[in-house]
């Protein structure tokens, strides 16, 4: 008898088609183009995250920190922005988000700190810093909206919001990248078998560092992103991003033990996760009780990856 | 007759605080030779080994490859001087295939812009993967599985082929047929001849199974608690000889 077998990767789409296809039916406003395009606006920010985190668990490498980075950045942005000029403002923002992984570099590659312990006192460093740089205030920041707002008409057919466009652009490089380059080759050896990757020559602290640069460009746009839906900065901006991208990761297939896992399952992820909020918000369930589910899809995501791996370890003893 | 060795060691010593895993090895191999380490445990001949792969620096002494002096400060810097180790844990990722393996930190870049921004060039490294394996007689049922999926001789002859596809003067083999069935140390000790005929070429093989030491090598050095305890023509010893130098029955 033929057994019905499916990947790692189709189990997910089957998750999201599911519950796409449960709250188009049982679920008010849920169905239509707004309200999609709206999930997709929502889980742009952490996608862009969770793109650079995927390269970073792939390598055995994680970053808690980048909520934080995020907040750090924008409370930069938003009071050079408020003092000086818009661009001055990015620029600043943009140093900022390189000043968070140039401190992980150091701690991780030089010192050699594990990264989780690293970025876990980054993620309270950083985000003490937004708050004494925007002085505990929230900070507006003018004629930054047409990212938030404005929409990028394409032949007069379908107009796409500028987050997607930003997500699917950064989606696309890490994608292309760690598929067909020698650096993203080496990553995947380097989080496969650390030890077998040094005997071979390949540059770990090296490696792992670029990584945590390509996060810092992540971070930036998540943040310019950001700030530009909500036209503003407060000491909260970014919060949880770290989690949220995280949960994304681990249940699109990354897993904890890296070496394996694509961008294309964390995009599936980071639809599923966006999906789940969009839908526990129109559906009127009580903020506290999203706190819950969000949660509970980490953890489940943590066990599924657990269980799978021991499933494909029973499978290659048997060979 | 005075020809330049491929490698020569000059009073090789390494010392962990008091203790003294190597001192003073003087070794010197020479182009189209098999050269067997033997030893008890402990005897320091990983620790020669890993002096002349790069993975450890010696605390005192000189390497010499073709006459020229060498100091290798990490893996990388003896590989690209054309050192190739297999190594007892072989150094292989288990999620890649076998031609991914074979360039494993070494990987082929496509000519020009892609090449520039990093591009793998896959095609050539299976082919030129392909050919490695055919020539030094290597069989696997599926070239482009995950090694995981591949049994612990297979995963040996993988690491093998890769080490005779770079190796441009030496190969150094560290324990390369322990726990390896008879059909899979009969494709090792394959590849072990036809590198060594490819001409100036030496081999150093680091093992414990005397019958396959004998099959395969020209000369056998006898390492006993870090010293050079015996060098020995394998025409002009036996067995048994050997295995009396390695337990001290023979003092040097």
């Amino acid at each position: 008898m033929p057994k019905l077998k499916i990947s790692g990767l189709q189990a997910r789409l089957l998750v999201l088609i599911i519950l796409v296809v449960y709250n188009a039916i049982f679920t008010p406003y849920f169905w239509g183009v707004d309200n999609l395009t709206n999930i997709l606006v929502n889980g742009s920010v952490v996608g862009i995250i969770a793109c650079a985190m995927t390269l970073l668990l792939v390598a055995r490498q994680i970053d808690i920190s980048v909520g934080a980075a995020v907040g750090l950045s924008a409370s930069v942005f938003v009071v050079v922005a408020e003092s000086r000029s818009l661009w001055i403002g990015l620029a600043f923002g943009f140093l900022a988000a390189l000043f968070v992984a140039l401190v992980n570099i150091v701690s991780i590659v030089y010192f050699r700190v594990e990264s989780i312990i690293v970025t876990l006192a980054g993620l309270i460093v950083f985000r003490g810093l937004s708050k004494v740089v925007l002085d505990g205030r929230s900070v507006t920041v003018d004629g930054f909206d047409f990212i938030g707002v404005e929409r990028l008409n394409l032949f007069g057919l379908i107009q796409i919001p500028y987050p997607i466009l930003i997500f699917a652009a950064v989606l696309l490089f890490f994608y292309w990248m760690m598929r067909n380059t020698k650096y993203g080759n080496q990553m995947y050896a380097i989080g496969a078998n650390p030890g077998s990757a040094r005997l071979t020559g390949i540059n770990l602290e090296g490696q792992v560092a670029k990584a945590f640069i390509l996060m810092a460009f992540a971070v930036f746009l998540a943040m310019i992103t950001s700030v530009s839906m909500v036209g503003m900065a407060s000491p909260t901006s970014g919060e949880r991003l770290e989690f949220l991208a995280l949960t994304a990761v681990i249940l699109g297939g990354v897993g904890l033990a890296g070496g394996r896992g694509t961008v294309i399952g964390t995009l599936v992820a980071v639809l599923i996760l966006a999906v789940v909020d969009n839908a526990l918000v129109l559906s009127g369930v009580q903020a506290f009780w999203q706190e819950v589910a969000r949660g509970s899809l980490l953890l489940l995501a943590v066990i599924f990856d657990q269980v799978s791996r021991k499933r494909d370890k029973s499978v290659r003893m048997e060979i | 007759m005075s020809r330049t060795p491929t490698l020569r060691t000059v009073g090789l010593t390494k010392s962990y605080g008091s203790v003294e895993a190597l001192v003073n090895v003087s070794i010197e191999l020479f182009s189209g030779e098999v050269v067997a380490l033997v030893g008890d445990n402990g005897a320091g001949k990983s620790t020669l080994v890993k002096c002349v792969s790069g993975s450890i620096f010696p605390s005192s002494g000189e390497i010499f490859l073709e006459g020229k002096k060498v100091e290798f400060r990490n893996p990388g810097d003896a590989r690209s001087a054309g050192v190739e180790t297999v190594y007892q844990q072989l150094a292989l990722v288990d999620t890649f295939d076998i031609p991914g393996n074979i360039y494993l930190g070494r990987e082929l870049k496509k000519r020009g812009l892609r090449g520039l921004l990093g591009v793998l060039d896959r095609k050539a490294m299976r082919a030129a993967a392909l050919k490695s394996i055919e020539d030094f007689g290597a069989r696997f049922p599926d070239l482009y599985a995950a090694v995981e999926t591949m049994s612990g001789g297979q995963r040996q002859v993988v690491a093998m082929t890769r080490g005779a596809h770079w190796g441009k003067n030496l190969l150094l083999l560290d324990e390369p047929t322990a726990a390896l069935g008879v059909r899979e140390s009969k494709s090792v000790l394959e590849i072990i001849e036809k590198f060594r005929n490819q001409g100036d070429k030496s081999i150093l093989i680091i093992s414990h199974n005397m019958d396959h030491v004998w099959q395969v090598c020209d000369r056998i050095l006898v390492l006993r608690r870090g010293h050079l305890v015996a060098d020995l023509r394998k025409s002009d010893t036996t067995k048994s000889d050997v295995v009396a130098y390695i337990t001290g029955a023979h003092e040097a």
